[in-house]
């Protein structure tokens, strides 16, 4: 047997002392992780073979005990627990206190559209102060998402820094002329309610909601890293880039109805508008859209909107919900229907403010309320 | 915006990538796929609401899964003899495991991973679910060199645990 303090022929020293129970073990499954002093000791050392050859036994013993019952290369139907998992964190969270429909229909696809519409539409022109205006809401166009592509939607928190400057601190106001003094918006008045919508409704007034959102190349870094990705390197001046969204004041009308779900809304709210703080905003938009985990048939569609900056992307689910042009008087208006056929809204934006009509009703309900309003 | 309670905003990115492995790791220790996704649910609701940094989520879901993975071994045997009774059939097509190993030796395999030293247990669990030595060093503030000595350990004391254990000897 060779002694193990002599060269070997490829001019690689081994080493006098026998390796670690821990690195045999490694050599096993890792042997690029061993130093190669060690390995080379270990080819020549008998002792330190046949502690090998124990070490692969037993790993190859415990990998047979440990994968019974696992079935291997299986699917593991990661959709199916998602939407388990989001069910349970819902469920775990404090429920939303008024319109669970209603907030389904309009509020939350404005949220995940929101925060990524303002980086997403395109360049108008518009100084305030140090801030530009580069969006502002003139139509709403609804973008085709599935429930896996609605929740992917580039959540803002995981690339910066997101402040809310204004909360909007909806409240109840006793009648439509509160509900104006408080935010400046007539409540519009409907002319003829549908059948089974009764009484006098509620009146909510909210005031404006802003936020600045400040681009972390670091965070985003991180967030790609999470995913397992690399982050594309950003443009010269974004990272610490400041966005910042308004929306609101508004106002709403609701008519109860007996099982909770509103029976009608009439909504009205100054739409969204964003600013930049000097960045140039093609240049954020093409970047955000570049960033892992923006499926990319979607991103194709939100590049759509581009270049004109007043087109809100309104995401509709595909699954629960189906959305088509409409016009309320001669305006541009996106009806949405719930896939059950039990909800449906109607949206439009004419003036900078953004109107909706939703209840449980049928979509040609909505357009009658919506065409016959007042104000 | 933020709340003590709130969900994490890279929630579903973390589960979309994180899942397979995490079932996988409880499903080492558990033995069985559905009640490795009971426990895989569990690590990511605590997940949802916790402020791990996105960097070390991975590895901190790996040991959250092989933790609370054991933790049910442990209260499984309180009730052992119940289980024996209602054990549920496994669902998959059977491979050559598990012709080779029965479900009673899924049992002794069960019982004697519970009664390894925690660590060892985990380190061991977590490379054969895939983790490198680097990742499972990363995951339990370990250095790699002593990954390997942990793991070896473990696979030993399993082997001596089995033995022992085996019927009929």
């Amino acid at each position: 047997m060779r002694r193990t303090t002599e060269r070997r022929p490829t001019g690689r020293r081994t080493t006098e002392r026998h390796p670690s129970e821990g690195t045999l073990r490694r050599l096993v499954d890792e042997p690029a992780g061993v130093a190669d002093a060690d390995r080379a000791h270990v080819a020549g050392c008998p002792a330190c073979l046949a502690g090998l050859a124990a070490a692969q036994r037993d790993a190859a013993a415990a990998a047979a005990a440990l994968t019974a019952g696992a079935p291997g290369g299986a699917d593991a139907g990661t959709d199916a627990a998602w939407h388990r998992l989001s069910a349970a964190v819902a469920a775990g969270r404090p429920r939303p206190a008024a319109a669970p429909r209603r907030r389904w229909t309009l509020r939350r696809p404005l949220v995940a559209g929101l925060g990524v519409a303002v980086v997403l539409a395109g360049g108008g022109v518009a100084a305030a102060g140090d801030w530009l205006q580069v969006f502002r809401t003139e139509q709403v166009a609804p973008v085709t998402v599935t429930q896996a592509d609605l929740v992917a939607l580039p959540d803002l928190t995981a690339y910066g820094d997101v402040e809310v400057l204004e909360e909007p601190d909806v409240h109840g106001v006793p009648d439509a002329a509160a509900a104006e003094a408080a935010t400046g918006l007539a409540v519009p008045q409907v002319a003829e309610l549908p059948r089974g919508v009764t009484g006098e409704p509620s009146y909510q007034a909210g005031g404006r909601v802003s936020a600045v959102f400040t681009f972390s190349a670091e965070r985003a870094a991180q967030a790609a890293a999470a995913v397992g990705e690399q982050l594309p390197p950003p443009p010269p001046g974004l990272d610490g880039g400041r966005f910042r969204l308004t929306a609101g004041p508004g106002v709403a009308a609701v008519w109860p109805s007996a099982n909770g779900v509103p029976a009608l809304v009439v909504a009205r709210a100054v739409a969204p508008t964003g600013e930049s703080s000097g960045v140039p905003f093609a240049t954020a938009r093409d970047y955000l859209l570049s960033l892992p985990g923006i499926p990319e048939d979607l991103a194709a569609q939100l590049r759509g909107f581009g270049g004109t900056g007043t087109t809100l992307p309104l995401p509709v689910p595909a699954g629960l919900a189906t959305s088509e042009p409409a016009d309320v008087d001669g305006v541009p208006a996106t009806v949405l229907t719930s896939r059950d056929g039990l909800v449906a809204g109607v949206v439009w934006v004419e003036d900078g403010v953004v109107t909706a009509v939703a209840g449980s009703l049928g979509a040609d309900e909505v357009l009658a309320v919506a065409r016959g309003l007042d104000g | 915006m933020a709340g003590g309670d709130a969900v994490r905003a890279d929630l579903e990115q973390v589960f979309r990538t994180a899942w397979p492995r995490v079932v996988a790791v409880a499903t080492r220790v558990v033995g069985d796929r559905h009640r490795a996704e009971d426990v895989a649910q569990e690590v990511f609701l605590s997940f949802a609401r916790s402020s791990v940094p996105a960097g070390e989520a991975a590895g901190w879901l790996a040991v959250a899964a092989a933790h609370t993975a054991l933790n049910h071994l442990r209260a499984d045997r309180r009730r052992a003899t119940r289980e024996e009774a209602a054990d549920r059939p496994d669902p998959t097509t059977p491979d050559v495991a598990d012709d080779v190993v029965t479900r009673d030796e899924r049992r002794r395999v069960r019982a004697a991973l519970g009664r390894l030293p925690r660590r060892q247990a985990v380190a061991l669990v977590l490379r054969h679910s895939g983790l490198s030595y680097a990742e499972v060093a990363a995951a339990l503030d370990l250095s790699p060199g002593s990954v390997g000595t942990t793991v070896r350990r473990a696979e030993s004391a399993l082997r001596e645990e089995l033995t022992r254990h085996a019927p009929n000897h």
